[in-house]
């Protein structure tokens, strides 16, 4: 080795600089829209749609039946017809009121029990009213009640999922 | 604050000196712009393997979903064209650095003894390379994929006694489908990463080993040597950034279509592969018949095995270009023989006739208004109207066409073919599409892939 040229403090510092700089661009040019691409579905709202699930004609008075929705929903990349059973009960002044089909304590599916005029849920044993209120066990509130309307005599409901184990209906 | 913690991780972990170990590494000749190959071909890769794990949080290798979460990530993820987009120049960029590093150690004669090795391993990381643009190419799973995989994969089966078995192996079974998009995304996404970072840490520990060739003169090797911090890191840093803002760039203004979802029913597909296998596909076109096996495996393995044993062939121990006259003529023979067959084929491709988007557009038309209800086109549709295979030939007006779809009775009296109320530019794409169809198109619309 002849020579060994060492650069002088301000050199070092100027290539320090640019070095950082050429990071922070590659960095912050690929963070910030990866960041993006990633937390984009937690962001997106599930859009449902008003869906027909039958005539109304057919349902007997306070004896609830269990109804199928079909929707069309996306999940992700796949455009898939979501069903869901849920419950519909006439009331004596002609109104229908629709249960979801979970149950609020942990996300079970309840059955209506014709015998003693409740809904059971087989998991955890709580029990409820055909109003959805809670008569046993440990379910946290009342069934959720989901949107529903009646138009030309056929029921539509908009379906909705709540949060489980909380004492109030939160929307997920 | 940084330094604080520096000096704390320093305490424990003696980071001085592992820092030093890193970037004070001597470079005889000092640092210089040719120097950087290296270094930009580790930075694509880097680049590949992060925008590829992101896009493996969207992407599904079945046959059923592939194309579809392809579509999903370009149209519907915020910035995933970006990282799409990143992923795909990236690939092409990654194989020019390793093309640019090659031929940098080539013309330095840095091959040579002690760095054999160095180069030995070199090869084999180019190889995966290699095979990361194959595999890779599958995974869309649109038409080019399908096809270009399916002439690569037949390729093999010319290789005598195991190629059958050989093929079938590649695609897990006699035919290209599930199970080869599903092991092509294995081995593209996990076999040859975990591959290729064992090879890269082998290449720069053989480096570190026995050190940067630098000059080709040794005088000027002796005259004066630099450490590899901060001059060559920021040359480095610098074609690290200018290749990030091209790849950018690139993402942002040239789009890549992917041709229509994988159809292994529609052999009319012609595939064309990736450019940087554009000159070998150029290549076999020229070698048919009994040479056949000669294109596609006895000269490429000969090819490989030369590359490989390259130290060893060329044994003249003088590194400087001008007492080198053969080593220098082969390569350059070899790189005008490829970039001559990559012109040719680039100005085929270029000239050929193209596949006009309207043409495309209109087929969709007439599939989607039910033409094929009346019309028969190539054997396919009903009978009542006329056949429209050849229609172009003797109606090649097309006014005529324009009118004829707004109103038939017009100019074909009598005619009972309905008004189709369409707009002016679906009617037009309808008409582009009428146009196309006229004998002789399928043998001037490029030769078959091979």
């Amino acid at each position: 080795m002849a020579t060994t040229k060492q650069p002088t403090e301000t050199r070092r510092s100027f290539f320090g600089w640019i070095i950082g700089i050429a990071s922070s661009v590659i960095g912050l040019g690929l963070v910030i829209p990866l960041v993006g691409y990633v937390i984009a579905p937690a962001l997106k709202r599930r859009d449902t749609l008003w869906a027909k699930v039958g005539p109304t004609g057919s349902l007997r008075m306070g004896e609830p039946e269990e109804l199928e929705y079909a929707s069309t929903v996306k999940d992700g990349w796949r455009t898939v017809t979501a069903k869901k059973g849920i419950w519909a009960i006439k009331q004596p002044a002609g109104e229908v009121v629709v249960l979801s089909p979970i149950c609020p304590h942990l996300g079970c599916g309840f059955r209506w029990d014709p015998g003693d005029h409740t809904f059971k849920c087989p998991c955890h044993g709580s029990v409820f009213d055909v109003t959805g209120k809670v008569l046993a066990g440990p379910a946290p509130r009342s069934l959720d009640v989901l949107p529903s309307k009646v138009e030309q005599g056929n029921l539509l409901v908009l379906y909705k999922e709540f949060k489980s184990g909380l004492d109030h209906p939160v929307e997920l | 604050m940084a330094g604080k913690i520096y000096e704390w991780l320093d305490a424990r972990l003696n980071l001085k000196s592992l820092g030093h170990t890193l970037l004070d590494e001597s470079i005889p000749g000092g640092a210089s712009w040719i120097y950087v190959f290296g270094s930009a071909t580790l930075f694509i890769f880097c680049l590949q393997a992060t925008t590829g794990m992101f896009l493996a949080l969207y992407y599904v290798p079945s046959p059923d979903s592939a194309y579809d979460t392809v579509q999903f990530i370009q149209h519907e993820v915020p910035f995933g064209w970006f990282v799409r987009g990143l992923h795909h120049w990236g690939a092409s960029a990654v194989m020019v650095a390793v093309g640019l590093h090659l031929l940098q150690v080539y013309l330095y004669g840095a091959y040579k003894r002690p760095r054999e090795l160095l180069w030995m391993v070199g090869v084999c990381l180019f190889l995966l390379m290699m095979a990361f643009g194959f595999t890779g190419y599958l995974l869309p799973w649109d038409q080019n994929a399908y096809w270009a995989t399916q002439v690569g994969t037949n390729m093999v089966a010319t290789v005598p006694v195991i190629g059958d078995g050989l093929v079938r192996v590649l695609r897990g079974g006699a035919t290209l489908g599930a199970l080869t998009l599903s092991r092509f995304f294995a081995v593209h996404t996990l076999f040859l990463p975990a591959l290729m970072v064992c090879g890269i840490v082998v290449h720069l520990f053989i480096l570190r080993r026995v050190g940067p060739a630098g000059p080709w003169s040794a005088e000027q090797a002796k005259q004066r040597s630099e450490t590899f911090y901060p001059r060559q890191v920021y040359m480095d840093a610098v074609v690290m950034l200018g290749v990030f803002l091209l790849l950018v760039v690139l993402a942002w203004t040239v789009e890549f279509p992917l041709a229509d979802r994988a159809d292994p029913a529609d052999h009319t597909f012609t595939p064309v592969p990736e450019w940087y296998f554009l000159f070998y596909y150029q290549f076999l076109k020229y070698v048919s018949g009994p040479l056949e096996p000669l294109a596609t495996w006895v000269l490429p393995g000969l090819f490989i095995l030369g590359l490989l044993l390259w130290p060893f062939i060329d044994r003249n121990p003088e590194r400087r270009p001008s007492s080198r006259p053969m080593a220098l003529a082969s390569g350059g023979a070899f790189l005008l023989v490829v970039f001559a067959l990559l012109g040719v084929s680039l100005w085929s491709l270029h000239t050929a006739p193209k596949i006009d988007p309207s043409v495309a557009r209109g087929k969709v038309l007439f599939a989607q208004q039910h033409c094929m209800a009346c019309h028969r086109i190539h054997g396919e549709g009903g009978m009542v109207g006329p056949d429209l295979s050849y229609v172009a030939d003797h109606r090649p007006d097309r006014q005529w066409h324009l009118r004829h779809f707004h109103e038939p009775q017009s100019v074909s009296p009598g005619s009972i073919m309905p008004a189709f109320a369409l707009e002016e530019k679906n009617l037009s794409d309808l008409t582009s599409y009428m146009l196309s169809l006229k004998s002789g198109i399928e043998t001037s619309s490029g030769e078959e892939l091979r």
